[in-house]
């Protein structure tokens, strides 16, 4: 069975030694950049430069993967629809018979796929060069109650827990002579049953985490929780944030400007 | 006990007990297995909601949207950020759930289909609307004409999908969630269950 | 007579919908620096006991609850559990839900509760290399929590207790994990924090390892205080089976050659001496 859980991987590149709360600036800085700029134009750029950022960080393989993977479908679909019936298409460019192509709407899907990307993009670089620990500790740092930041560590530990619990069943009732083939209703009559010894102890086994939790001064009062995992801003943060705020500033006043140009 | 006047707030906040918290991220592992074990099965299903229901049997139902919302969440950190934005919908059918089961709706059967069918209800509608407002349409945001025409649009592709076979899917795979968290409720112990139940004491003793 | 730190008075406690009282008027004393062990049959009471020292009763698990437990002047019911832990240590049966869930490795684990009050990272640092070092986890700091053997999880769960430095260490049937070997050495350490003061409450099923630590024992019967006594007492009550504790192998040979009258000392309830005993009784009849 296919487990999924986050796969962290260090690789003490620059990007992952930035302070994770750089990565969330700049999730939104470049996006809503992006949203606020006119045309598609902007967008590409960032894409081209998020897949240098993804080089940077050794994760290119695979951040092209979710790319491509996500990015080719939704061109292609949005392109369509947006090409061919976007309300505001006045320039044709093209003739599909049953319709026409239009440049606006063109434009429009484009910008849109852009947009879609650069979140994307941007939120997959974060995630994949950002130990959950320092994430969590570093928004904790920034006023994230203690018991949201509790949520989604725990989330991401457990869960791959559960799966290993369940492969263990699974193996062991193969090994009983379980059919693992067979029609529809042959599965599920074999494995329906495996689901509830997980789901029973699981519940059980979480009475006990949470006496854990709070034996071990879990929500204390007054206390401003600290962590382990050190989060630290460097020089390199500084400058990354400089570059996100001039980015977001210049961006927001060209896409004035030409507004202020149309009246 | 002494009569409060509990206020809204506090009533949300009495829900996030660390009995409740504990219970969410179990609640995301549920969920995520249901769905593992379809794909492990090749079953054209999803059951990933069976945690998010008995969650919001248990526990109530801001617990419950918060374990919708944290199964996406943990979906784009694991596996794909594509599923963020749908985040969404599983909040919206939790909610839904959580109302109903509430409203003692789960305790009679007539209680518990009608909150499978509003459930998937709610699910088609809302994950149609996602499919088509962030990845599919306009965002709306650049005027009203094109509002109009992407709610158009996206209203047919609602009537399509009800009438199509993702809704049939969506009917059975909800309907077989919620028969597996029904089960599983019922069988778990009730000396477990009742640490859950409301912190008022409205049985007295009898021993 | 030394200090009272805990003081259970007249306590009696059940759970929601159970019918049955799980403790019923239960009392005792124990003494700053003491090792004071729990015994009886299973559901007997005592992991409720040992929830109702550390504030889970009432404020985890609901009930109905009459009495008190006072924890160095600091009425359980009336505080919180989270104020409690500052003085309380507590090591559960299953050590895997020991462990917070929110660490990716050991080192973090370590030091999560230390996180919780608000400790700077230096002093976390610190006392990480300390407790690790003492607890021999210092090779595997690196390591993800959720990837080691059922006997280091156990180590950890007690390091993360004992990093805390509390007053007062709750073991419920804590060395389920280990192998006799690893948990002996478990029981060295606990016995050295217990020699510099720390006093050790511990529900255990392991007779020997009681007879041997044990100040004082309290043998819980169906939620009743059936007996509270010194070892010697307890153990050397032959009633004290019809309250389903057994009783080591070599106490029940050293009272038999008490009640034949082979020897005239007191019978032992440590291993070593009661060796010694069953040998000098088998060189006189020897000589004999």
């Amino acid at each position: 069975m296919a487990t999924i859980s986050n796969t962290f991987i260090p690789k003490n590149t620059v990007i992952e030694r930035l302070n994770p709360m750089t990565k969330i600036f700049a999730i939104f800085s470049l996006g809503l950049g992006t949203l606020i700029s006119p045309g598609p134009r902007l967008g590409l750029a960032v894409i081209a430069g998020l897949f240098g950022a993804a080089w940077l960080a050794g994760i290119l393989k695979d951040f092209a993967k979710i790319m491509f993977g996500f990015g080719i479908p939704v061109t292609a679909m949005l392109l369509f629809i947006q090409g061919c019936y976007h309300p505001g298409n006045v320039t044709f460019i093209a003739d599909l018979g049953f319709a026409k192509v239009g440049l606006e709407g063109v434009r429009y899907a484009l910008k849109i796929i852009s947009t879609l990307l650069v979140f994307l993009g941007t939120f997959y670089i974060m995630n994949k060069t950002t130990y959950p620990g320092k994430l969590v500790a570093a928004l904790t740092e920034s006023g994230m109650p203690p018991k949201a930041g509790y949520l989604v560590l725990a989330s991401l530990n457990v869960v791959p827990q559960m799966q290993r619990r369940m492969s263990v069943i699974r193996e062991a009732q193969e090994a009983r002579g379980v059919e693992t083939g067979g029609g529809i209703t042959a599965r599920i009559k074999a494995y329906i049953p495996l689901l509830g010894p997980v789901i029973m102890s699981s519940l059980t086994d979480a009475q006990e985490r949470g006496m854990t939790l709070e034996t071990r001064g879990f929500g204390i009062a007054g206390v401003k929780p600290t962590a382990y995992v050190e989060v630290c801003k460097t020089r390199t943060d500084r400058a990354v944030n400089i570059f996100l705020t001039a980015f977001f500033i210049a961006v927001v006043s060209a896409a004035v400007l030409t507004k202020l140009d149309f009246i | 006990m002494s009569e409060k006047k509990v206020t809204f707030t506090e009533r949300i906040k009495s829900q996030f007990s660390t009995k409740s918290l504990v219970l969410i991220p179990i609640a995301v592992g549920i969920n995520l297995i249901g769905g593992t074990l379809c794909s492990a099965l090749k079953l054209p299903l999803f059951l990933d909601m069976i945690g998010t229901v008995v969650v919001a049997c248990l526990s109530g139902v801001w617990v419950a949207a918060l374990c919708g919302l944290l199964t996406n969440v943990f979906l784009a950190m694991a596996a794909n950020p594509v599923y963020l934005p749908y985040s969404i919908v599983s909040i919206m059918c939790a909610v839904v759930t959580g109302c109903m089961v509430k409203a003692g709706f789960f305790k009679k059967v007539w209680g518990a289909v009608l909150t499978w069918l509003a459930c998937t209800f709610v699910n088609t509608v809302s994950a149609s609307v996602i499919t088509i407002f962030v990845y599919g349409g306009s965002a709306g945001v650049t005027g009203t004409s094109v509002l109009t025409a992407t709610l158009i649009a996206a209203t047919k592709n609602i009537a399509a999908s009800v009438l199509s076979t993702s809704m049939i899917e969506n009917l059975i795979d909800k309907g077989i969630t919620f028969l597996i968290a029904f089960v599983i409720i019922q069988k778990i112990p009730k000396r477990f269950l009742s640490q859950y139940a409301a912190d008022t004491d409205d049985e007295e003793d009898g021993d | 007579m030394g200090r009272i730190i805990l003081e259970v008075k007249d306590f009696s406690f059940k759970y929601r919908q159970t019918k049955q009282k799980a403790l019923k008027n239960i009392s005792f004393q124990v003494e700053e620096g003491n090792f004071f062990c729990v015994i009886g049959a299973n559901g007997s009471g005592k992991s409720t006991l040992c929830s109702a020292l550390a504030g889970l009763i009432p404020h985890y698990f609901t009930g109905k609850m009459s009495g008190r437990v006072i924890v160095d002047g600091i009425s359980a019911g009336e505080s919180t559990i989270a104020e409690l832990s500052q003085k309380i240590g507590f090591v559960f049966q299953n050590p895997f839900n020991q462990l917070s869930y929110t660490a990716g490795t050991v080192a973090e684990e370590l030091a999560y509760g230390l996180g919780n009050r608000g400790v700077s990272r230096r002093m976390m640092m610190e006392k990480v290399e300390f407790v690790s070092k003492l607890m021999r986890i210092d090779h595997i700091l690196d390591k993800n929590p959720l990837e080691l053997s059922g006997g280091q999880v156990q180590r950890v769960a007690f390091g993360s207790a004992f990093i805390m430095e509390p007053e007062i260490l709750v073991l419920d049937e804590c060395t389920t994990q280990l192998d006799p070997a690893g948990s002996e050495e478990i029981f060295d350490i606990v016995k050295e924090l217990n020699k510099k003061g720390v006093t050790v409450i511990m529900a255990d099923h392991d007779m020997e390892r009681v007879a041997r630590c044990a100040d004082k024992i309290l043998v819980l019967e169906k939620g009743r205080a059936a007996a509270l006594d010194e070892p010697k007492k307890i153990f050397g009550d032959p009633e004290i089976m019809q309250h389903g504790v057994g009783i080591p192998d070599y106490v029940e040979i050293t009272r038999a050659l008490k009640e034949k009258q082979y020897t005239d000392r007191d019978i032992e309830i440590a291993e070593g001496p009661a060796i010694e005993m069953v040998r000098e009784v088998l060189d006189r009849c020897k000589l004999n």
